[in-house]
Formats: structure tokens, C-alpha cells, sequence
């Protein structure tokens, strides 16, 4: 509970902060060209001793054939972890190890990325291993078979025994079912093992050109570099700038539940819905306010967080986003070089105890009802601007990542992100927040994932919608115990439950 | 609010203050600026070139080593949680509000053996961040509900680990390893110690007034920030944190007498793991064999030494293949991970690693290997100070680890002086059968391996 003099105490310090804004740096000199190359060419240089540089090919998982999903990032894993014409993948990695360096090769829905920071000492020798990678692959056999099994076991290893990270996927396949994001960038198991190394050199002819290739360079690198190695990069084959036309994500009816049966001893939950807007749009800024008054990722300042775990100790976090998010257990910002036209809102509750299931679940809910319902009032619109335009300058602190914001802000065809964010907040009224929430937050149409012991008890509850009463190891506040009886009723009336076993995931 | 001092008076009242330049060949290449107050809270600030910017960082040399009684593995972990409770002045809302504020990052974590608060915001707001941190780290206060609610969000972290199968076998493995020292456990703790912490709330109290206190805690400040103006305001509003740190009685783990084995069994379908440790020695900057070690995990299993080739790039017996050994502040565990491709690969695996570190032992290592492996410490270090964030994290680790941040830099000078022989002696003494414990998993009905 908060006390008289803690509020007293807090007013005073809050009043002695200054404006919003205060925190912002000036933007550092920055330069968008396309010069002889014909690539299109970032750069940000700086006095750091360090070198960041990114390819982004507007090429990914949407340009998967069908019945070859998984080809996008296979044909990047040949480029990044596989030998050159000139050496052999060992001998790759022997002549980058002395430098710290890699090539870092990374696949999403829209775009392949290539990155690599290194000491400005080094940069030279690094340049040209990077070149040779990207321009001359071996497209060796042996290379093949490693890294097609290297993502098949990330599928059946890595993401079935992380719940959490399997809802997250797995929640993006329901919202996008049969649309181009539907399937993982690494395919399925059956896909994945129906792609030939043909496929691959196929692939990489058609989609690794000039027309596809941004280029950033950002740090101390030195006078002449970045267009020295743009024009190491002309050697791409010309190709055409054609960005892949996507159907809008399918209309979701209902409240329709997945569960995936695995033994495990609690249950992670993801839902969602399509978003029609991205970052580009003028309404994505009122919404990025609402949706970081509900669940801002990693922070204790969202509602959802207040309410779920720090109110009732169902687990260890709750956020909600509206964009895709990269990595969301391991990263404390969102990540650069992730861009897609079409987004999704969602709310990740971490792991809960089984018998808590169907009460986070409404739980959740019942914050995103009471945000649709009653929307914000214009101090919490004020403290979250405040809170967003200075925290977004975190973001981008170092220069790979500064470099990596500005090259999706081309990407999404707009200003510089960091800087949207503050030009937008400071204009956003509480009316235009609570427009953009009615607008585009739906808490009646959604997908749900839920990862669970015993799925199919779990369906029946659901199924039946019964109450489902919380009760605490201690004495919980009143305010508390009278907003659960309220939640523990709340209808979820599911519309459909499948139910799927862990061995089929990521199968087919 | 704290009595204030007039701002004049305090620095009649700070200790000596030193600067530590860097010198030519440090790998640590800022300036650093040190003093501790009379208390023993020790300042350290980093000027940094991030406008606008710093990182504020207290390192409490508690961790789970820490946690000696029985019955309360998991306890210095739980207890970071306990930090974000509030005090009088600053509820744990008025708290969140203020953060809100800033705009500032908030975080902290917990490791073997020390306990990590961060906070990133503006360098213009440094006075407010020393007046909220200091204040709760002077005057905690918490009410048993909070405590026990709270305890349910630590039982949910451990559930959210707890699907990957790592985490038991890390269990195990420690488990099997230490008899005495508290490296037996995970810092999140056993699983039923972690069961039984809301009952512990008197424990908690005592916890705070035993182990949080001036002499055993740096402030790091790093970024935009003016030495003397943090050295005034830690006096301003640390200077009256009353000392106490009552240390630990850790008791340190006698040695490995023959190896171990263990194997747990995976409910839901998955390629084998192993995980294999050798007792190491502790951080020294002046043992030759704890840096060694630190070369032999790249000899050995970087993505350019010869086993990791041969395992996981031409045989393709594993998809992963690494080690890892974190600096430890007492004698620890390196370790290897692996995952094979099925469950007879798991002893070719093991005999594979077992004919490299022969090699190692039997005959010194071409030095031109030390030297490019030198390389890549020194430069995968300099790329990660790219940030304050990125710097207080590097400091933190030593100063969590050994102490003082002088460390680093000698770290990285006793790396260059290793030799093939030290490598070799380093080999010889710490792979020993003796000193092994290996825990494999597996889909239900596997065996352990030998």
C-alpha cells in the first residue's frame, strides 16, 4: 500500500524532474546515400574504437517456398556458417577468431541480416572475410547437412523444451495462419528436410542482390570506408527491388485456444491479435502508449505486471507489445534489424502454476477489458510520455544499434524512430490514445497458446468457463480479494480448443 | 526526506580520492576514479562519452555462496527481489513512479557471488538516484504479505527455467560436485527451499542488516558523470549508512577424491546432453592456473579448436558443443556442455574431449594457439565496452569477483604471460578423473553414460 509519505515524498521528487525531452541527445551525423554502388548505404561515424557494420537484405521467410519453409535462413546459415571458395568453413572461423569477430547471420519474416562489430584495428583484415562470406560461398555439402540439422534440432530441441519461447512462436503462427508469417523462419522438421543444396544456391542467386542490399556502417571507421566497401559489394549481382506484396492477416473470429500437451510443471501463456498499423503509421505512437501503460517488456511499470505478479505472485512478468519482439526472455530493448510491415499486439504471461492457469488467463484479460473499457486519463497519458520518450533513448546507446534503428526507419520508409518517438509523444492526447486503443485492441477476438501438463483437463476448464477462485499463501489486500471476484467470473467463452501433442509441433 | 548537507561541506568530509589513469597497454582503457567513504562504501566512477547518459550500478559481494544455513539456497536472489519492496519514504509504487520519471532502466541480478543493481537513466538526475538507492538500501522496510507474495514470484522464475532441460542438470551436477561448499546449489536455490521461503520473513530481516551494508558494496557510476560531483553526493547520502557486514562462515570444499556421475531421466522427447565439471581453482590474478584455464576453454572448445571441429563440424556428433567456467570468487567448476546428435554418440563425445585434454597434458601447446587465443580475449573484451551500461557490467564482474577493478587489467596481463607449460601444468592438474563429475540426460528410458 502506498502511505502519506511516500507520496508526499514522491510528488516532491517528481516535481524537481525535468521536462520530457531532457534526456535526448543531439543526433549524431548521419548519412543515407546511394552512390556509385548502386546500394543503397548508411552511415554514423563516431570516435569509438569500435566498428559496426550491417548488411540487411530485404530478403526472409515470406520468400520461403511453399513446402520449402526454412530456406530464407538456411541459405543465410550457408553464408555465415559455412566455408567460402576460398577456404573451408574451419578456416573461416580460424581467420575471424583472433579478431572476436563473426558474421552473425539472422533471418525474420522480411529481411536477412549480416552483422559484425570489430576493433578498428582489425577492420580491414575483417572487411575482406566479409566480403568473401557474402560474395563468393562454397555451398559445401558437408556445410549443408550441419546446418539443415542445426535447425531442425533448434525446432525440436531448443524451442519444444523452452515453453516460453514455443508459445511466443507458436502464437505467431495462429495469428498468421496460412499468411506468408505463418510458418517459423527456420521452417519444419519435414520442410527443412525436403530442401536440397540446390534450393539453396537457387535462392541465394535470386534474392542476395544489389537492389536487395542495405548497407550501414557506423563507428570510427576510417575516411572512405563505407563506400569502399559498398563498392566491394557492387559485385552482387544488379537484381530488382521488388518488395513481396502481403495479403492482410486473417480476421480472427472468436477466442480460439491451442494448447500444446507436454509434460511440464507449469503453464506459459501468449495471445494475440493482428495489428493493421506498424511503426510507420501516425497512430502506432498513441498505442505505444497504451501499450506501454499495460505491460512495458521487462519494466515493473506495467498494469499487467502490477496486477499479476506483484498484486498476487502468479509468476515472474507479464508484458505486452505491439510489435513482434525479438528474444523477448533475453533482451532488455527491442532489438534492431527485425522489421515487418505487419505487426501484432500480444501479452506474454509468463509461466503460472497449473491451478493458476485459468485465472492468469482471465486476469490478463481482465486489464486489457478495463483498458478497452475505460481507456487512459490524461495524467497516466502524461507519465507514460514522459516515461516513453526518455527510455527510448536507451535503445540505441551503442553504435550498431544506433546504425540499426536508423536502417529500419528506411526500411519502414520514415524519419528516424528514436526521434518519431519524442517528435509524436509530445503531441499525443489522451484522446487520441483512447481512440487508437478502441481502435485497435480487441478483448473479444483473439488467439491463445498455452503450453500445459495435462492439455486436455486444461480444455475442460476453459470449456466450461467456471469460476476460478485464487487463493494466496497470506492475507491479500481487500482491494485485491474484491477485483478477483470480479476476475475469477469473467467470461472467456472460448469459441475453439486444439489441442496439439509436443512431438507434432514444428513437425509439418 | 534524509537530512541534506549543504553540498560545500562534503568534500572536507570524503576520504582520499585516487585517479587511475589508464597506462599504455591496459586493456581496460578508461579513467577511473576511486574513493571510499569512512563507512568503507566504495565509489568508483567511470567518465564515460554518453550525453546525456550514466549507468548506476551497486555491486553487493553477496551471492549465493552466502546462503551457509541449511534450508535457504536461494536466498540472496530472493532477497534482490525483496530490494523493489519500498521503504517509508519510498513505497514500492512511489518508487516504480519516480523510475517512470526518469525513463530509467531498472534491473538487478544475482549470481555465486555477488548481487548486481542497475539503473540506467539520466545524468541529469544522478541526485535523485542516489537519494532513492541509498534510501532503500538504508531502510528497507517490507510487510510479511509483500514477503510471501513475493516468494511466489521467485517459485515462478524457477518454473520458467525449469522446461529447459540445463537448469536440472546444473542442479545435479553442483549437487554432486560440493559437500560442504555452498556452490552446491543453483543460486536460484532447490526447489524446495524455494517452496518454503515465504515462511522465512524474520530470516529476510536479518539477511538485510547482516549483509547489506557500506564496506561490503561498491558505487559504480559510468557515463556522463563528474568525479568529485558523485564523490559529494555518496557522502551526501551514504555517509550515514552505519558498517556491520558480518561475513559468511563458507566453508570451503575439500578436495575431490574420485569422479562422479549422474544422470536424470527427461519426461518429453529430446537429444541426449551431457555436462561435465572439474573442480578449478578460484579467480587469481596471481595463480597461473586460473588463467590458464581460461585459454584451455578456448583450446579446447571455441569454434576453432581442433575438438570442436572434429565433434560438432566434420563428425556432426553434436549440435552444441561449449564450455563455460565463470570467474568464482572460491575454488568452482569448469565445465563442457554438450549436446549429441543421439544417445551412443554421448560416450564417443566424451572420449573425444577426453583425447584432446590428454594432449594437452602430454605436450605443450604451439604457441602461436596461445597467442591468437590472447588475440581473441583481448578484443571480444574491448567490443563489449561499447556502453556505460556495457562497462559497469564488465566492472561489476570483477569487482563481484575479486574485488577491485584492478583486476581486470591484470587479468588480461597475466593472459599474456601464459606459457604452453602453464597450460600444461594447468592441464595436468585440474582434468583429473578425480576431479570430474559427469551428468548426462536423456529421454525417459536412457541410460547414464561411463
Amino acid at each position: 500500500m502506498t502511505d502519506r509519505r511516500s507520496l508526499i515524498a514522491a510528488l516532491a521528487l517528481a516535481g524537481a524532474l525535468a521536462a520530457p525531452g531532457a534526456f535526448a541527445q543531439s543526433a549524431p551525423p548521419q548519412k543515407q546515400a546511394q552512390g556509385s554502388s548502386g546500394i543503397d548505404l548508411v552511415t554514423l561515424p563516431s570516435e569509438s574504437p569500435l566498428v559496426a557494420i550491417r548488411l540487411l537484405f530485404d530478403v526472409g521467410s515470406i520468400h520461403d517456398p511453399a513446402g520449402k519453409e526454412g530456406l530464407a535462413a538456411l541459405t543465410a546459415f550457408m553464408v555465415s556458417q559455412g566455408g567460402t571458395q576460398k577456404r573451408s568453413y574451419s578456416e573461416l572461423l580460424d581467420a575471424l577468431y583472433p579478431m572476436a569477430a563473426s558474421l552473425g547471420g539472422n533471418v525474420d519474416r522480411e529481411v536477412t541480416l549480416f552483422t559484425g562489430t570489430v576493433h578498428r584495428e582489425t577492420l580491414a583484415d575483417y572487411a575482406k572475410l566479409l566480403q568473401e562470406a557474402l560474395l563468393q560461398p562454397a555451398f559445401a555439402p558437408a556445410d549443408f547437412e550441419r546446418n539443415r540439422e542445426q535447425l531442425v534440432t533448434y525446432l525440436t530441441n531448443s524451442l519444444r523444451s523452452s515453453d516460453e519461447l514455443l508459445s511466443l512462436e507458436l502464437l505467431q503462427g495462429e495469428i498468421f495462419k496460412g499468411h506468408p508469417y505463418g510458418h517459423p523462419t527456420e521452417g519444419t522438421v519435414e520442410s527443412l528436410r525436403g530442401i536440397t543444396l540446390d534450393d539453396v544456391k537457387t535462392f541465394y542467386r535470386e534474392h542476395y542482390t544489389r537492389a536487395n542490399l542495405m548497407l550501414g556502417v557506423a563507428g570510427g571507421y576510417p575516411q572512405g570506408f563505407p563506400d569502399e566497401l559498398a563498392r566491394a559489394f557492387s559485385a552482387l549481382p544488379a537484381g530488382q527491388k521488388e518488395q513481396k506484396a502481403l495479403p492482410p492477416a486473417p480476421k480472427i473470429e472468436g477466442r480460439n485456444v491451442t494448447l500444446v500437451e507436454k509434460e511440464t510443471s507449469s503453464v506459459a501463456i501468449t495471445l494475440g491479435h493482428a495489428l493493421p498499423i506498424n511503426r510507420s503509421h501516425p497512430d502506432y505512437y498513441p498505442l505505444m502508449v497504451a501499450n506501454s501503460y499495460l505491460g512495458e517488456h521487462r519494466t515493473m511499470y506495467g498494469r499487467l505486471m502490477e496486477q499479476l505478479r506483484l498484486q498476487r505472485g502468479l509468476n515472474y512478468g507479464d508484458y505486452s507489445y505491439i510489435e513482434y519482439w525479438y528474444y523477448p526472455p533475453g533482451t532488455d530493448y527491442p532489438t534492431a534489424n527485425v522489421p515487418r510491415r505487419q505487426q501484432y499486439f500480444s501479452i506474454w504471461i509468463r509461466p503460472v502454476a497449473p491451478g493458476d492457469a485459468q485465472f492468469a488467463l482471465r486476469a490478463a484479460l481482465s486489464e486489457l477489458r478495463r483498458l478497452h473499457d475505460q481507456g487512459m486519463t490524461k495524467d497516466e497519458v502524461d507519465t507514460v510520455r514522459t516515461l516513453l520518450i526518455n527510455y527510448s533513448k536507451l535503445w540505441a546507446q551503442s553504435p550498431s544499434d544506433r546504425l540499426g534503428y536508423l536502417m529500419d526507419s528506411k526500411f519502414y520508409g520514415m524519419p528516424p524512430y528514436i526521434d518519431e518517438i519524442e517528435a509524436h509523444l509530445k503531441k499525443v492526447t489522451a484522446e487520441q490514445v483512447n481512440a487508437a486503443i478502441k481502435k485497435y485492441l480487441d478483448p473479444d477476438d483473439w488467439d491463445v497458446v498455452m503450453i500445459a501438463n495435462n492439455a486436455r483437463q486444461l480444455a475442460e476448464t476453459l470449456r466450461s468457463d467456471a469460476p476460478s477462485p485464487k487463493t494466496y499463501n497470506s492475507q491479500a489486500p481487500a482491494q485485491v480479494l474484491a477485483e478477483d471476484k470480479a476476475i475469477q467470473v469473467l467470461p472467456v467463452k472460448p469459441t475453439s480448443i486444439e489441442i496439439v501433442p509436443i512431438d507434432q509441433v514444428f513437425q509439418k | 526526506m534524509s537530512l541534506r548537507i549543504p553540498t560545500a561541506l562534503l568534500g572536507l568530509l570524503l576520504t582520499a580520492t585516487a585517479a587511475h589513469a589508464a597506462s599504455q597497454g591496459d586493456i581496460f582503457p578508461f579513467k577511473v576514479h576511486e574513493t571510499t567513504l569512512d563507512n568503507g562504501l566504495r565509489v568508483l566512477t567511470i567518465p564515460y562519452e554518453s550525453p546525456g547518459t550514466v549507468a548506476y550500478y551497486l555491486v553487493v559481494r553477496i551471492g549465493s555462496r552466502d546462503e551457509v544455513e541449511p534450508g535457504h539456497s536461494g536466498f540472496a536472489h530472493f532477497f534482490e527481489h525483496m530490494m523493489f519492496r519500498g521503504t517509508e519514504r519510498y513505497s514500492r509504487e512511489a518508487y516504480t513512479e519516480i523510475l517512470k520519471k526518469l525513463g530509467a532502466a531498472s534491473n538487478a541480478s544475482t549470481g555465486d557471488d555477488s548481487t548486481i543493481y542497475q539503473l540506467i537513466g539520466p545524468a541529469r538526475e544522478l541526485e535523485t538516484m542516489m537519494d532513492m538507492e541509498s534510501d532503500r538500501f538504508k531502510n528497507l522496510k517490507y510487510s510479511e504479505e509483500d514477503f510471501r507474495t513475493e516468494a511466489l514470484a521467485v517459485l515462478g522464475e524457477y518454473n520458467k527455467s525449469v522446461s529447459n532441460p540445463i537448469l536440472p542438470m546444473l542442479e545435479k551436477q553442483r549437487d554432486l560436485a560440493f559437500q560442504k561448499h555452498t556452490y552446491k546449489h543453483n543460486t536460484i536455490g532447490f526447489l524446495e527451499d524455494i517452496k518454503a521461503m515465504p515462511g522465512y520473513y524474520d530470516y529476510s530481516l536479518k539477511f538485510f542488516q547482516r549483509f547489506y551494508r557500506p564496506e561490503n558494496i561498491t558505487l559504480l557510476v559510468v557515463g556522463d558523470a563528474q568525479p568529485q560531483r558523485v564523490e559529494e553526493l555518496a557522502k551526501k547520502y551514504y555517509g550515514d549508512w552505519k558498517k556491520g557486514y558480518q561475513p559468511a562462515d563458507v566453508q570451503p570444499e575439500p578436495p575431490q577424491t574420485e569422479p562422479k556421475r549422474g544422470h536424470l531421466d527427461w519426461p518429453n522427447p529430446t537429444n541426449p546432453y551431457m555436462l561435465v565439471g572439474y573442480r578449478s581453482p578460484a579467480f587469481s590474478t596471481r595463480d597461473m592456473n586460473s588463467a590458464a584455464l581460461d585459454l584451455i576453454a578456448q583450446l579446447l572448445f571455441s569454434e576453432t579448436a581442433p575438438l570442436y571441429k572434429e565433434v560438432v563440424v566434420d563428425k556432426q556428433w553434436a549440435d552444441t558443443l561449449s564450455a563455460f567456467g565463470d570467474l568464482s570468487r572460491d575454488p568452482g567448476l569448469f565445465t563442457y556442455f554438450g549436446r549429441a546428435k543421439s544417445d551412443d554418440l554421448v560416450p564417443k563425445i566424451k572420449e573425444a574431449v577426453d583425447r584432446h585434454i590428454r594432449e594437452l597434458q602430454e605436450k605443450p601447446v604451439d604457441a602461436q594457439r596461445l597467442d591468437r587465443i590472447k588475440s581473441n580475449l583481448r578484443y571480444a573484451f574491448a567490443q563489449s565496452l561499447d556502453t556505460p551500461a556495457g562497462i559497469a557490467d564488465q566492472v561489476s564482474l570483477y569487482i563481484g569477483t575479486a574485488g577491485n577493478i584492478g583486476s581486470i587489467n591484470e587479468r588480461f596481463v597475466q593472459y599474456q604471460r601464459v606459457t604452453p607449460e602453464d597450460v600444461q601444468r594447468a592441464a595436468r592438474e585440474i582434468f583429473r578423473s578425480q576431479n570430474e563429475t559427469f551428468v548426462t540426460l536423456s529421454h525417459k528410458g536412457g541410460a547414464a553414460h561411463d
